[in-house]
């Protein structure tokens, strides 16, 4: 059967490698988009006030914490 | 250590005739903080400034603006004697200023010539290729002159019109000078203007035009001779005064914050009023000059500190030298309160390792810490030094374990054991050698520690450590909070963290069969009780912030490994793929490693550091920390190129 054939030429190594990519490449995604607002937001309190230098990176580094979840799902997988 | 400096609250009263030096005397020793007086409804007032501000400032200002005219920047040098400074300070002031008027007054009219100069040469320009002496074009009763622009040769169409005419006509740039006599006019004008005829404004000079520009030529030359040696007597006049500049901007500085004091002070017709705080440990010596300068007029008191005055409380960090550096790190967030616990140590120890644990290569700390150390010689700022001594620090800790890993620039030092045989490390012969077995997904435990083949023990080891410096936070938050209210609201707001934290290791325990599970579960239960009585609601919602607080920190091994990726993919371009075909393709290999690596360096001061900060800010300092507390600045000011 076709089928079968086509499910035999899978390589897990290959499914591995996909799944990996998807985790980080998500959850890249992710961040970023968490990101782009806070990040533009921060920018915009900081032209305001200089002083919120330090709370705006916080802000800015939290999603961060997405993309590396998914660096370390796709470490496991690998 | 762990505390700020604790603080006195000073109330310092006496007689307006001994302001003047009790407000000498604050500014010298530089301990006191003042609390600025404002005037609601009572009644004292504020104080006058002294009767020498509106000089002093004024002398300040022009200071400054010959200072910014000069371009002054702050140097080492001897310092100055403030009495002779004073003594000469008028006189050398405007003797200053009176050159450097003259000067630049100079080269102002040398400049105006200048484009005088130019902007007659671009008039001349069109006349050159026409021989006519400037001064023929003028002062004709029955002539026509015509001075501009054509489009074409006109001589033909002219000669249609009148045989009585004197044409000059540049070919190349299309210039005419047309003399034609007066009754012609219109009709020459009317033709003219089929050719597209535009005037050009003959200029007010005699003589033949390139001989004039020859003229104007020479002129430029020596007055930009004249500019040069202006410019280089200005300059000398900056090198010859800088030091005065310098040395009589702090004494006008320090006069001026002195005489403007009494704008902060509480007055009333006879007495004046300081409020502020002065460091506990310095009290006494504030209060001994105090009285040996006034003679014993002026009379200091100690105040209690009210609760509510807690939060006026001026904060000044109490670390020793090697820790100062952290305290920029505090301040991005914030400065802490004083009643609270200062951290700045901890993140003497966290920091630094953490870096170190992310970046860990021997190659990127060498860099760095050679960049650090240049960054810190050239660069003489106080903005700066502080965070190339933080850089530091990091490298140190990343050349560790840069050693524990074995990494030099992505490349393993040791022979990597992998599953398609041995692969030679950087150093020939050094064998990496097994240690044990990992009791977590029972992988080889090696020296060096090849961190691309110990993914899974070491991602839960570096959420271990989380779970370590979380508790720690735990742990300053329960004191803290037992300082503010009491060891009951401490043991319920934080402590019950841990209870919980206890209950799920237990109940971890029964799962595996150590223990029955029901003991961890209750022990669970109790935390969870204890937490919801503390925080209320938001308790259990921040329950799970628990687990993705301590995967948080298995960045440390993520981003270290994504470092390492792309430093072993720019070897791999560079000496695999680039450098075996030799000839021009070596010198590209060399630019891949060189840019490569410049890239990743960039990289590992931003992402390690970002991410070891984050780990402070985000994981550590929710657990306990405020901050929030107000910046101790006393009165007074650090003399760097005066002495008394």
């Amino acid at each position: 059967m076709v089928g079968e054939e086509a499910i035999t030429m899978m390589d897990p190594a290959g499914l591995k490698a996909i799944g990996a990519g998807l985790a980080v490449g998500l959850a890249g995604l992710g961040s970023g988009l968490a990101e782009k607002d806070i990040g533009a937001a921060a920018v915009g309190a900081m032209a305001e006030n200089e002083a919120l230098f330090g709370k705006g990176l916080i802000l800015t580094v939290i999603p961060e914490t997405i993309v590396i979840f998914g660096l370390v799902v796709a470490l496991l997988i690998s | 250590m762990l505390k700020p400096k604790s603080m006195t609250r000073a109330v310092i009263v006496g007689h307006k005739e001994v302001m003047d030096e009790t407000v000498d005397t604050l500014h010298d020793i530089n301990i006191f903080h003042i609390e600025e007086y404002n005037e609601e409804d009572s009644t004292f007032k504020i104080g006058k400034p002294f009767e020498n501000a509106g000089d002093v400032s004024k002398k300040l200002v022009q200071l400054r603006s010959i200072s910014s005219f000069l371009g002054i920047k702050p140097k080492e040098v001897p310092k100055q004697d403030t009495n002779i400074l004073w003594a000469e300070l008028d006189e050398k002031l405007a003797r200053l200023e009176n050159e450097l008027d003259e000067k630049t007054e100079e080269k102002n009219s040398y400049e105006t010539r200048l484009k005088e100069l130019d902007s007659l040469k671009k008039e001349l320009e069109p006349f050159v290729s026409i021989p006519i002496d400037l001064k023929n074009y003028r002062g004709y009763e029955s002539l026509s002159v015509f001075a501009g622009t054509v489009k074409g040769d006109i001589s033909s169409e002219i000669s249609g019109i009148t045989n009585d005419y004197e044409l000059e006509f540049d070919p190349n740039t299309l210039t005419i000078a047309l003399f034609v006599r007066k009754d012609k006019e219109d009709l020459v004008a009317e033709m003219l203007a089929d050719y597209e005829f535009r005037e050009i404004r003959v200029p007010d000079v005699e003589g033949a035009p390139s001989e004039i520009i020859a003229d104007i030529e020479s002129e430029r030359n020596t007055i930009n001779e004249k500019i040069t040696s202006l410019e280089k007597s200005i300059s000398d006049i900056k090198e010859r005064y800088s030091d005065f500049i310098l040395a009589s901007d702090e004494i006008l500085s320090i006069e001026s914050q002195k005489s403007e004091a009494p704008l902060r002070i509480a007055t009333s017709e006879h007495t004046f009023v300081i409020d502020g705080w002065v460091p506990s440990d310095e009290y006494n010596k504030m209060t001994r000059t105090l009285e040996s300068s006034t003679n014993g007029r002026v009379f200091v008191s100690k105040q209690e500190i009210t609760e509510e005055e807690e939060e006026e409380v001026p904060v000044e960090y109490n670390n020793a030298g090697i820790t100062k550096p952290f305290e920029t790190i505090m301040n991005l967030y914030a400065r802490p309160k004083y009643k609270e616990i200062d951290p700045t140590a901890l993140i003497f120890i966290t920091f630094p390792l953490f870096y170190g644990m992310i970046l860990g290569d021997i190659g990127y700390a060498l860099i760095l810490l050679g960049l650090a150390f240049g960054v810190k010689k050239l660069v003489n700022s106080d903005a700066i030094k502080p965070l190339m001594n933080i850089l530091i620090y990091c490298q140190v800790s990343t050349l560790i374990f840069g050693v524990l890993y074995g990494e030099f620039l992505g490349f393993p030092l040791a022979s990597l054991h992998g599953a398609h045989g041995i692969e030679p490390g950087l150093i020939a012969g050094f064998e990496t050698i097994n240690l044990f077995q990992s009791p977590i997904g029972g992988e080889m435990i090696t020296y060096p520690i090849h961190r691309t083949h110990l993914v899974m023990t070491l991602i839960v080891l570096t959420a271990l450590i989380g779970v370590a410096h979380i508790n720690m936070g735990y742990i300053l938050g329960f004191i803290n909070e037992k300082k503010k209210h009491g060891f009951n609201a401490a043991m319920l707001e934080k402590g019950s963290w841990i209870v919980v934290e206890i209950g799920i290791v237990l109940a971890i325990l029964g799962y595996v069969g150590y223990l029955p599970i029901a003991v961890g579960a209750a022990i669970f239960v109790i935390g969870f009780i204890m937490l919801i009585k503390g925080e209320g609601i938001k308790g259990p919602i921040e329950l799970p912030s628990l687990l993705s607080n301590s995967l948080s920190y298995t960045r440390l091994i993520a981003v270290g490994l994504s470092s390492i990726y792309i430093a072993s993919t720019v070897n791999l371009i560079a000496f695999e793929m680039i450098w075996p075909q030799g000839g021009i393709a070596a010198v590209f290999a060399i630019l891949v490693f060189i840019f490569g690596h410049a890239l990743n360096t960039v990289l590992s001061i931003i992402a390690p550091g970002l991410h070891a900060l984050r780990l402070q800010y985000v994981e550590f300092f929710t657990k306990f920390y405020e901050g929030g507390g107000k910046e101790y600045s006393p009165f007074g000011y650090i003399r760097k190129y005066t002495e008394e």
